[in-house]
Formats: structure tokens, C-alpha cells, sequence
């Protein structure tokens, strides 16, 4: 139990140093993991930002590049072909294709004044029949035309420049330009390293790269500009804008590439955090070690001269432990030095003290058979074998008073040999109810006017005990009671459960005790008894010391007398290993 | 090479090496006329499907066809039978039934053709796909329960002996033997050799195949050494003999059919269908997207069925009234680009939304609006207007009436009858004749004597190469 509350105290000393270190170091690595985590995630927002921001750009620029060429080649035909050019209806039906191989147009048609192909270079297919192309609302820039694609034709978003002219004396409209496709998207989001691709919000369909994660989203509103989208599992942060009344330009980055690349940030700042926290706990449990060991140790000192242990051992520390050990070391070793000088004091005191009780009972004895054998020898001298008869009744006077004397000193020495031999106690669970009951029932039959009272707790553990020890105390004390109360009274013997174990209680409704009588009961050969040895309560007190116990007394004159003995409760697993 | 030369061949052949010999010019060598020897080259955009006796898918089927195996009987450009394997037949029992004679011959592994041969070829073929076999197993005696494999016997056929069969109707017909001249009622021996002008020397693959010249031929030995069908789509085959990208060889015996299928909208009413019919212009069509093209207003080509209408003056400029709706339009991997892409602007111009979906030549299954070039399986009418009614899924009275034009065995009236069912069967608008095209094939200067069948085979049996 000492060596667990020894444990605990020390645990709660480097606990303590332990939570302090954890206290002041987590903390700051917390704030700082916050703050590493929340400023990389700012910067890689703003990244993403500005790439979406760029790509927008990027597709803006491009269309406008478009434009502006397909708007020079467009007038460059007009003017130069077109306006001045008379051709057969045969010659028409070829002239887009050559005027646009030769003006780098990949798209070029030319419409009459009702809206049907003359010529077409993209969709040949359509000459003579109206145009299946319209634009884009909002812009003229953008059309959505028709071009000739396997076995039929498909409608492709391009990027147009028209101009008006005349054809063989026909007014005519010339409309040249590029496709704004899934090559040219793909190729942007190439450049871009962003996903760029065009949304028809009014017919809810893409203009995007085959492999467009974007042309996936089937439900996809642009118009709130920008946004997040989960597109066939992966997260997206997109941004549009407006290149037509329903014709949009949206530009998206993988979310996940932000997120991993924040969860990345966290998890290796939060691993530093934890690094930096295992290095600080560890640290702290060196250094509390170092401060709490001396302390622990110097504790245990110090438990041990409460308890009597005066023996010196170093503790080895430095700094303010140390010289607080070095102040206990001398502390302790004046304490022992005393304790020794004491000791010696009272060894001296109690040879004094039994060679005076020594004197004293042996001279109570010696001096009756030396005046028993004075007497004889003076009436052997005077009387003579005159009066024999008187001698003899004279000797067999004497002689019994030497003999009864002789007695005495046997009784004497037999006591001071049973304190001198008192045995170790053979401790074993014992039922204090059962033996308190057995030691009455030996002293009732002695104290016929007194009035025995019992108060036996019922419940009560068993004790580790010696039973002959144990009752031959309780004996003492019942018969110290009893010669108390020679004209009758109440002996009261009663148990019942304290903190430390089992108290016995034995009152008795005697004379009592003075104070000065009471601190010097326990004192071997002190008594108060005529004819007594003084060695009954030092036999008592003995008994319970080797049972770990103690023993009190309340006493005051003409209030009786309560003798406490307190006896400790121990684990029956210790006590039978004790026993055994 | 033993040859077995055709009558003349060899003074031709000395005529040649005599030219040569004397360091002639080409185009003197030329004017010597046909020589043995040499090898033809033909490129093919895709490989022929089987080298067995079938109805051909496409053209290198109908090529390789002409080039291995033999039918007992061929027609000519109006119909009529001509004699192949068999050399002579007689009618009797008014007509109900005809004996052939088979003409001496050999297959490529040195077996006679016998009439056994012929049976079992022709048994073969009642049970095939071929619309011709259809026709012959419902005027065969026995010949329905035989097609429909409930009977093994078959009454109608029979072996008289090794170099005669003979063929029972049940009722007399105007054409009883047209549908042995299908490429699917070839005959081949018991070990599955062929009887045709040339030997195939590899195994079919898809990069090709090589035959060489069969000295034995029922026709004598064709005057080429070898012919190679080379698998070279696009223009990897430019330097071949034969190729899809020379002019074309005439006469335009291939149909542009356009099939509406009246099975859903917006194709399911007879005037959106007239409609769509009558808004593609024909003869711009003909002139501006298909290379020797001619436009077509009937079904069948003139020499097939004369006195069908001709092809219809340009359409106006008007606009025409519009139809709405949704269209997927299959369209034969042979069908010239250009050509299906100016069709689906007529009806984009029409208001339709179409949706053009290239598919095999061997995918264009009924049931669905599709685009392809049309050969006849057997060059005589009325065969051919069964396979167009089939194609057109049997519409109205056509069967009743192609089975009455079928009894009808005196030549002005069965034709007026045929003018009639074609007709009926136009006006349906399910099938719509656009225009007539050439075999997407011609020889380079040198290659001659090539010829295109009324059915779209390329027959090189007469063909010579000059040196």
C-alpha cells in the first residue's frame, strides 16, 4: 500500500510536470498547424481562382483571334473574288471550297438573298438548299453551322465573320470563319491545364473535348458563375461567362487537386505537431523524472523516519533538490544521533530503574528471612534446649515466613523471566467476538460483585492475531480491572470498527488514574498495585506493538478507566501469508 | 501450266508474244486484242465475307462469287436465262416441268459435275437466304415443306442421270429457272470445291486473296494468270489494277435506295413519305454527288423492266411543305459519302432532325430507315421486285399481285404486270429510287474487257491485261 501511495504521489508530481509540458507545447503547434493549414489554403484558392480567371480569359482571347482573322479573309473575298467575279452556276458550287483552301478558312459558304447555300466549302451537301445554320442569340460572332460530317451533317459552334457583297450581279452574304470544337477546346484546356468547354444552357448541351469530364454533367446551370460541381465522382471548381444570351464559357479544375493538396499541408503540418508533441512529452518525461525521482526518493526518507528508519542514504541530485536532500541528510543524521543519545539515556534510566525495582523487591523478601532467621538464632542463644518447645514453634514460624518469602522472590523472578522470553506472535485470522467471550468466561468466576457488560459488534473481520498473545492482553487489562474494583463495579469490554481495523474496548468503573499515573502506565515495573510488578500493561503494550496495533487509554480520577486497544484489519491472503 | 485456251486463244497469244517480240508499242499491243497471261489486281475497301455459295452482301462477295464458283444457269440484261453449267433445257408437261442438261465440266479438285452435284447444290440453296431461293421453293413441288425443313423429300428435284436433273412446278411459271442464276444456288462438289473461272490459291482474310486461272472453266480458261482482291480501304490501293478511285465502270446498275420505314414517326404517314420522296432533287443529286450517276424515279433499271417512268425534270426552288420529327438514318458503309450527306440535308431541309449512322452492307435489315445501294440478286424482274417488296416489308397487295404476274407466261403481259406491281410498290413510299450508280470500281489504262452485271458483279473472266 506504502509503495502504491509511494507511486501515486510520484505519478501525480510527473503527472503534473507532464500535463505542464503538454499544456505549454500543444497549444502553439495547434495555432501554428491552423494557421500553416488556413494560409496554404488561401493560396491555393487564389490559385485556382486566377487559373479559372485565366482560362475564362484564354477562351475570350482566342475567340477573339478568330474572329478578327476570319474578319480579314472574309473581306479580303468579298473584295477581291466575290464583288468582281462572274461565274457560271457549274464554277459556284466549288468556289467556297477553293476560296476557303485558298484564305485559310476552313468554314466558308456563300448564301443568296433567300438564305439558300450558293456555295458551300464545310457543307457541300447544302448547295441550293436553304441554310440550316443559326446564331448564336446575343452575339454575331458565333454560329452554330451545319458541316458535313460522315454519311450526314452535324451542327458545330464556329466562330463567323460575314460580309455582303455581290455575286455575278446576285447580292449575296459571305460567311467565313473557324470551328470552335472539341479541338480547339481540347487544345485550350491543354494550354489552360484547366477543363475549358462551352455550354449551350438554352438546348442543355456542351461543347467540350470527347474526354470532358464537363460534358458528363448533365444538370449544369452556368449562370450563377461560378461554383462547385461533383462530376461523376470528382469534385470540380468551375467559373463561366457569358459568350452569348445562352451560350456560355465555363472553366473547371479538379476540386480534389485543392483538397489533397490542403489535406496533404494538414496532414504533414499535424504530423510535425504530433512529432514536435512526442519530442516535448518526452523531454517532459526526462525532466520530470529527473525533478520528481530525488523528490520521490527523498519522500521515502522521509516515511521512513517517521517510521523510525534513521539510516542514512545519499540522494544523489543537483541544484535545489539536491541541497534540499543534503539539508534532510543532516536533518536525519541529528536525528539519529539524538535518537541514539536517547536510546542510551533510557537504557540507563531503565537499568536504573529495574536495579531499583530489583532492590526494591528483593529486599521486601530478604528482609523477613533475615529478621526470621535473627529471631532464630537469638532464641537458640537465650532459651536453649529449655524451652524446645517454644523453639520449635518459634522455628516453624520463621521458617514459613522464609519459605513464603522465598515464594515471593520465585514469583518475582518467574515474572521478569516471561517479559524477557515474550515470543514473536503467530499471527492468524481470529474472530475477536469468540475470543473476548472466552476470556471473560475465565474471569467471571472472580469478580462475583462485578457486573461484566459486553458490547461485541457483530460483522466485524477477522483480525491477524496470535490468539494466546491476543488473549493473554486482554487478560491483563480484564484483570487490572477487576483489582480495580474491589468493592464491585462494571467491567464493559466492547468491540467495534475503526479506519485502521477492529478497536477493543475495556472500561472499568474504577477510582481511575491521575495524570501523572497515566503517562507512566506503560513504563515497565511501574505500578500502582501493592505487591504488583509492574510488567502487566509493558506485557500488554508489548502484544499489540507486535501486532501492529496500538493502544490508548482515557482515564481521569474517580471516572474510570477505558483502556482502547486498535487493531489492524489486514487481507486474509496477507495475513495467512504472514502466518505461514 | 497446262492451259486449255478458248477457241483463237492461241493465235491470239502468238499475236501478242509475236508483238512484243518485234518491240511493238503499247498501243499497238493493244490493238492486238485479248492475251493470256498476267495478273490482276483489284482493290477492295472491305474483304468478302465468305468464299462458300451465299447471297452477296457487297461487292467483293458478288466479286468473289463470279471468280470461284459457277451456277447452273446466268441471266442476261433483261432476264433471260443463258446456259453456264448447264448447257440445254427442255420444258414439258406444259411447261410444269423442265429437264437440264448439264454441260461437261470439272471443279477445281478434278471432280466431274455431275447432276448429284446439282441436286445437292440446289437443295442447299432452297434452304438459304436468298430471296431467289424463296421464290423457287414456292413454285417447286415440295419445295415450301423443304425450305421450311418439315420434309427432307423433295418431289420437284430429281436426278434423271449423271448429266440430266429434272425440275417439277407446281403450277407453270414465267420464269422457272432465273433463280438458279442467284450466286447462292452455285454448285460445288462433295469437298466443297468450286466449278468458277479461277482457283483460289489462299485462304480468304481480311488483307485479301489470290485465285489463279482454272484451265478447265465450263467457258475454257479465262486469259488472266492470276487475280489478287486486295483489302485496301481508303486510298491505300491506288496503285492496283482495279480501284475504287478510277471513273467507274458503266453501265449505273446499282439503285439508291432510300427505305422509309413506315413502322414509327414521322415516317408512318404515306404523305410525309411522299413528301420526303419528292424533295430530293434526283438530278442534282446524280450530277453533283455521285460520279457517273444517273437519276432514278423507278425501281428497276430499263433493260431490267422497261417503260418505267423516267428520271422526273428539277425540282422548284419553292419550299417544301415541312415535316417535323426525329430520324436515324443507317446508312450503308458503300453508299458514297457525299451523296448520303446531301441526302440528309434534303430532309434537314425538309425539317426533319436526321441522325446519320454509318452500317455494314450486310446490316441493312428491314425495320429501320436506311440508305443503301440496291443489286438486284438476280438480274430479271420480277425476282428483283420481290426482293424490293420484301425489303419494303411486304406492303398491301404486292404479294397477291407479284404471285398472279408470276403465272403470267406471255412476255407483253407479264411485263405490263410487273410496270403495274412496281408501281403500286412505289407508291407506297416506303422505297425511294434516288438515283442509279455505277460499280465503285474501274480498271487503269490496259485493263480490259471488264465487265459489271446487271446484279453488280465485276466479271473478270474475259479480262486481259496488257503486258
Amino acid at each position: 500500500v506504502s509503495r502504491l501511495t509511494e507511486g501515486r504521489r510520484g505519478q501525480g508530481l510527473r503527472g503534473r510536470l507532464l500535463a505542464a509540458f503538454v499544456l505549454v507545447a500543444v497549444p502553439p503547434l495547434l495555432l501554428f498547424a491552423v494557421f500553416v493549414i488556413a494560409l496554404v489554403s488561401d493560396r491555393l484558392e487564389r490559385a485556382a481562382r486566377q487559373r479559372l480567371g485565366q482560362g475564362l480569359e484564354g477562351v475570350r482571347a482566342r475567340v477573339s483571334r478568330l474572329q478578327r482573322e476570319a474578319d480579314a479573309a472574309v473581306a479580303a473575298i468579298v473584295r477581291d473574288k466575290v464583288s468582281t467575279t462572274a461565274i457560271s452556276d457549274e464554277k459556284a458550287r466549288t468556289a467556297a471550297a477553293e476560296l476557303g483552301a485558298s484564305h485559310g478558312l476552313p468554314l466558308l459558304e456563300i448564301v443568296d438573298g433567300s438564305g439558300r447555300v450558293l456555295s458551300s466549302r464545310h457543307w457541300p451537301a447544302g448547295v441550293g438548299l436553304p441554310e440550316g445554320d443559326h446564331e448564336v442569340a446575343g452575339t454575331s460572332d458565333l454560329r452554330w453551322e451545319t458541316i458535313a460530317e460522315d454519311y450526314g451533317a452535324a451542327e458545330r459552334l464556329a466562330v463567323v465573320a460575314t460580309h455582303r457583297g455581290t455575286w455575278s450581279g446576285v447580292p449575296v452574304v459571305v460567311r467565313g470563319g473557324f470551328p470552335l470544337d472539341a479541338e480547339v477546346l481540347g487544345e485550350l484546356s491543354d494550354l489552360m491545364g484547366a477543363e475549358v468547354a462551352l455550354r449551350d444552357s438554352a438546348r442543355g448541351r456542351w461543347v467540350a473535348r470527347a474526354d470532358s469530364p464537363l460534358a458528363k454533367a448533365a444538370a449544369f446551370d452556368p449562370s450563377k458563375g461560378d461554383g462547385t460541381a461533383d462530376i461523376a465522382g470528382t469534385v470540380y471548381r468551375w467559373a463561366a461567362a457569358p459568350l452569348g444570351a445562352s451560350l456560355w464559357e465555363v472553366v473547371a479544375v479538379p476540386h480534389t487537386l485543392l483538397a489533397e493538396v490542403t489535406g496533404g499541408v494538414r496532414r504533414l503540418t499535424l504530423g510535425v505537431a504530433a512529432l514536435a508533441l512526442l519530442a516535448a512529452l518526452a523531454t517532459a518525461l526526462v525532466l520530470s523524472g529527473r525533478i520528481a525521482g530525488p523528490v520521490r526518493e527523498l519522500a521515502a526518507r522521509a516515511r521512513g523516519v517517521g517510521a523510525g528508519d534513521l539510516e542514512h542514504t545519499a540522494v544523489e541530485a543537483s541544484d535545489e533538490v539536491g541541497e534540499l536532500a543534503r539539508a534532510f541528510a543532516s536533518m536525519t543524521h541529528e536525528l539519529r544521533t539524538s535518537r541514539e543519545r536517547l536510546v542510551q539515556a533510557e537504557r540507563v534510566a531503565a537499568w536504573r530503574e529495574m536495579a531499583r525495582r530489583l532492590a526494591h523487591e528483593l529486599k521486601n523478601p530478604i528482609f523477613p528471612i533475615q529478621l526470621s532467621i535473627e529471631t532464630l538464632r537469638r532464641a537458640l542463644d537465650q532459651n536453649g534446649a529449655q524451652d524446645a518447645q517454644r523453639f520449635q514453634s518459634l522455628f516453624r514460624e520463621s521458617s514459613d515466613t522464609i519459605l513464603d518469602e522465598l515464594r515471593s522472590l520465585r514469583a518475582i523472578v518467574e515474572e521478569f523471566s516471561q517479559f524477557a522470553r515474550m515470543p514473536p506472535p503467530r499471527l492468524a485470522p481470529t474472530d475477536l467476538r469468540e475470543l473476548v467471550e472466552r476470556v471473560l468466561a475465565l474471569y467471571r468466576a472472580r469478580a462475583a460483585s462485578v457486573r461484566i457488560e459486553t458490547g461485541l459488534a457483530d460483522g466485524l473481520p477477522p483480525v491477524p492475531a496470535d490468539r494466546d498473545l491476543l488473549a493473554r492482553a486482554l487478560g491483563n487489562l480484564v484483570a487490572n480491572a477487576l483489582e480495580a474494583m474491589p468493592d464491585g463495579g462494571t467491567l464493559s469490554v466492547k468491540t467495534r470498527a475503526v479506519v485502521e481495523g477492529v478497536a477493543l474496548e475495556v472500561s472499568d468503573t474504577g477510582p481511575g488514574l491521575t495524570e501523572e499515573q497515566r503517562t507512566r502506565l506503560f513504563t515497565p515495573y511501574y505500578t500502582t498495585k501493592k505487591g504488583g510488578t509492574g510488567l502487566g500493561l509493558a506485557i500488554v503494550q508489548g502484544i499489540v506493538s507486535d501486532h501492529g496495533g496500538r493502544i490508548q487509554v482515557e482515564s481521569a480520577p474517580g471516572a474510570g478507566t477505558t483502556f482502547t486497544l486498535v487493531l489492524p484489519a489486514a487481507p486474509i491472503m496477507e495475513v495467512v501469508a504472514s502466518d505461514t | 501450266v497446262k492451259l486449255a485456251p478458248r477457241t483463237g486463244g492461241r493465235i491470239t497469244a502468238g499475236a501478242v508474244v509475236l508483238a512484243l517480240a518485234l518491240g511493238a508499242s503499247g498501243s499497238a499491243r493493244s490493238a492486238l486484242g485479248p492475251r493470256y497471261g498476267g495478273e490482276l489486281r483489284i482493290a477492295l475497301a472491305e474483304a468478302a465475307t465468305t468464299v462458300e455459295p451465299s447471297t452477296p452482301r457487297g461487292t467483293a462477295d458478288r466479286i468473289l462469287a463470279g471468280l470461284v464458283h459457277e451456277t447452273l444457269l446466268g441471266v442476261d440484261d433483261e432476264g433471260r436465262p443463258r446456259p453456264a453449267l448447264v448447257q440445254s433445257w427442255a420444258s414439258a408437261a406444259d411447261g410444269r416441268e423442265w429437264t437440264l442438261r448439264l454441260a461437261p465440266a470439272t471443279f477445281h479438285d478434278g471432280a466431274p459435275v455431275g447432276s448429284a452435284d446439282a441436286v445437292r447444290g440446289l437443295r442447299r440453296f432452297l434452304r438459304s437466304e436468298s430471296a431467289a431461293a424463296g421464290h423457287l421453293a414456292r413454285v417447286l413441288e415440295g419445295g415450301d415443306e423443304y425450305r421450311r425443313r418439315s420434309s427432307e423429300a423433295l418431289a420437284g428435284l430429281t436426278s434423271v442421270d449423271d448429266a440430266r436433273l429434272v425440275l417439277r412446278f407446281r403450277v407453270p411459271t414465267a420464269v422457272p429457272l432465273a433463280p438458279l442464276a442467284s450466286p447462292a444456288a452455285a454448285i460445288v462438289s462433295a469437298r466443297g470445291a468450286g466449278a468458277g473461272p479461277f482457283v483460289p490459291t489462299t485462304p480468304p482474310s481480311g488483307r485479301g486473296l489470290s485465285a489463279t486461272a482454272f484451265g478447265r472453266h465450263v467457258r475454257g480458261r479465262p486469259f488472266l494468270d492470276v487475280v489478287r482482291l486486295i483489302v485496301a480501304p481508303g486510298d491505300r490501293g491506288a496503285d492496283a489494277d482495279v480501284t475504287p478511285t478510277a471513273p467507274p465502270l458503266p453501265p449505273a446498275t446499282g439503285l439508291l435506295l432510300l427505305i422509309l420505314d413506315p413502322a414509327a414517326p414521322p415516317l408512318a404517314t404515306g404523305r410525309a413519305r411522299a413528301l420526303i420522296a419528292a424533295s430530293v432533287d434526283r438530278a442534282q443529286l446524280a450530277r453533283h454527288f455521285l460520279p457517273g450517276g444517273e437519276p432514278a424515279e423507278a425501281l428497276l433499271a430499263p433493260t431490267m423492266l422497261p417503260g418505267l417512268p423516267a428520271a422526273a425534270p428539277p425540282r422548284s426552288a419553292a419550299s417544301p411543305s415541312p415535316v417535323a420529327g426525329r430520324v436515324v438514318l443507317r446508312v450503308a458503309s458503300d453508299v458514297p459519302q457525299s451523296a448520303s450527306q446531301r441526302v440528309v440535308a434534303h430532309l434537314t431541309a425538309l425539317g426533319l432532325e436526321v441522325q446519320a449512322l454509318p452500317a455494314p452492307v450486310a446490316a441493312a435489315e428491314a425495320g429501320q430507315p436506311r440508305l443503301l445501294v440496291w443489286y438486284p440478286e438476280v438480274a430479271e424482274a420480277g425476282l428483283a421486285l420481290e426482293e424490293l417488296a420484301a425489303l419494303a416489308g411486304w406492303p398491301g397487295a404486292v404479294r397477291s399481285a407479284l404471285e398472279a404476274a408470276d403465272t403470267v407466261r406471255d412476255f407483253d403481259r407479264r411485263r405490263a404486270e410487273m410496270q403495274r406491281v412496281e408501281g403500286t410498290l412505289r407508291g407506297t413510299h416506303v422505297l425511294v429510287p434516288l438515283a442509279r450508280l455505277p460499280l465503285p470500281l474501274g480498271g487503269r489504262s490496259g485493263v480490259h474487257a471488264l465487265r459489271v452485271t446487271a446484279s453488280g458483279a465485276l466479271v473478270v473472266e474475259n479480262a486481259w491485261v496488257e503486258p
